[in-house]
């Protein structure tokens, strides 16, 4: 029985032609527009994700600790809440990592009087200290030492680059949702003009005392159909579009967020995508049927 | 099989209201062959849809295999068409289909398994002579072999109860006798019989029991 309803409704899907067509492009253009929100949305997580786990505060240091006294704060700012891990670094070692940055120009830092940069502890935060607040709360207390002369570093940038990833991701979901409420419509419409060329079946399907949900379900399964049809062409478009943008853009992000390479999205967000496609299409003939009663 | 006790049907046009059926009873048992006849606007069209329940009485009681037809539900309505097989004037086949499709479409929507439905739509085809067009379209069809495929279509899923309204109005005399023959041929195989017509003549021929109907009253039950 559910080959016969399964062919019935492909029956259908061709009787609606254009205006099917019309649904199943409008179905995918929703889809890709909120799938190539998701993908942008998930790859500007991985690099929030990625800055949080690289963040790190720098106290400078009023004057540069003996070494004994250097390996005390050490060991005192370790124990701080919401500090993970501690490294100190001399006046000498910035002065030469200064020297590796400048490169060529390096002759520069050796024509300086004397060594201006601090000695310095490079603070990495826990996870819980890496959030907004935790690492206001950690700059408090790293200010709060005798030792220290400035606090610099923060996580409020990343904080907002994460807000913006959010807002980024709902102004997808706003545009695939309009986009989405114009393919119900149009599902809903190509599914009556089913109903318009399928009425003389009904008749004699009820006349025969078919069981109504032998009338109706077609007429639900082709609107899943369109749905189906117009999610796969979307991943398609996304797919392929990952494929010929991705590798041009990559050395940019990676230059400008840090992150290795673009990922697509994941397995369970495709068949997200998919079933989110059909039950659009599944709601426009659904949205019809009404019009299938006797 | 049939009994209709005090049956009105009466239409509302705006304030005015039509008895299109007045004070209607009768009875048919099993197995009987009924011809309804009367002048077109007679009410044979209504009495005939409301023994399917296309449509329920204004007033009285409709007892069609042992149910009161007004008080069934959406599905026991279902199930009640599927023990009567119904025959048009204008033969409604679907025009999209061949006759063989038209007829294995109503199995398929019963749910007969698809091993069957071959051989069921080849025994009614060969009943009423039509298994050497079971390929061709309607478009193609002359309306005597029309109203032959609606037949066959009607008693592919073995009904109880046949009820054909007017199916020999659009054909010429020798087509409505072959149609007539194939309906005679059905009854005999055990299927009770309802035939409406206008055509008195036909009436005559048949030489069964008749019911007349007139200005929506049943003024004549004889045979």
């Amino acid at each position: 029985m559910f080959g016969f309803l399964l062919g019935e409704a492909l029956r259908d899907l061709r009787r609606a032609g254009r205006v099917a067509v019309s649904a199943i492009l409008l179905i995918s253009l929703a889809l890709a527009a909120l799938g190539a929100f998701w993908l942008l949305s998930s790859n500007l997580g991985h690099a929030v994700t990625q800055f949080r786990e690289r963040v790190k505060l720098v106290v400078y240091l009023k004057r540069e600790p003996a070494s004994l006294e250097a390996t005390a704060l050490v060991e005192r700012v370790r124990r701080v809440p919401g500090v993970a891990a501690v490294r100190y670094v001399g006046k000498a070692e910035a002065l030469g990592t200064l020297k590796q940055v400048l490169g060529k120009d390096a002759g520069i830092a050796d024509s300086l009087p004397q060594n201006p940069l601090p000695a310095s502890l490079e603070v990495t935060p826990t996870a819980e200290g890496a959030t907004l607040d935790g690492a206001r709360a950690l700059v408090r207390r790293l200010s709060a030492l005798p030792e220290t002369d400035e606090v610099g570093g923060g996580v409020d940038w990343i904080d907002r680059f994460a807000h913006g990833q959010r807002l980024l991701w709902l102004f997808g979901l706003g545009v695939g949702a309009v986009l989405a409420g114009a393919a119900i419509l149009t599902v809903a419409t190509a599914t009556a003009l089913v109903l318009h060329a399928r009425r003389e079946e009904m008749e004699i399907m009820r006349l025969v005392g078919a069981p109504e949900h032998v009338v109706r379900l077609p007429l639900l399964l082709q609107g899943m159909m369109q749905g189906l049809l117009g999610a796969v062409l979307a991943i398609w478009v996304l797919v392929a579009c990952y494929a010929v943008i991705g590798p041009r853009v990559e050395p940019l992000v990676t230059e400008t967020l840090g992150i290795a390479r673009l990922t697509f999205l994941r397995p369970l967000n495709v068949v997200s995508l998919m079933l989110a496609g059909t039950l659009l299409g599944g709601l426009g003939g659904w949205l019809a049927r009404g019009r299938a009663q006797a | 099989m049939i009994e209709l006790h005090r049956v009105w049907k009466i239409y509302s046009v705006g304030p005015v209201k039509v008895p299109a059926l007045s004070d209607v009873s009768f009875r048919i048992a099993k197995g009987e062959f009924v011809t309804l006849c009367g002048p077109s606007g007679a009410g044979k069209t209504t009495l005939l849809r409301l023994l399917y329940r296309e449509d329920v009485p204004s007033e009285g009681e409709i007892e069609i295999l042992g149910e009161e037809v007004s008080e069934l539900s959406r599905r026991q309505v279902a199930a009640l068409r599927r023990s009567i097989g119904i025959v048009f004037q204008d033969s409604k086949l679907l025009p999209g289909r061949t006759v063989y499709e038209n007829v294995a479409f109503v199995l398929r929507v019963l749910g007969t398994p698809r091993r069957e439905i071959t051989g069921r739509v080849f025994d009614a085809l060969r009943a009423v002579g039509l298994s050497a067009r079971a390929q061709a379209y309607p478009a193609q069809l002359s309306q005597g072999e029309a109203q032959r495929a609606a037949l066959a279509r009607a008693i592919a899923r073995k009904p109880l109860l046949l009820v054909a309204d007017e199916p020999t109005g659009n054909l010429d005399e020798g087509m409505a006798a072959e149609v007539l023959d194939i309906v005679k041929d059905i009854w005999a195989g055990g299927t009770t019989v309802l035939l409406a017509t206008h055509q008195a003549a036909l009436t005559a021929t048949l030489g069964r029991r008749t019911l007349t109907l007139h200005g929506g009253r049943l003024v004549k039950d004889e045979g």
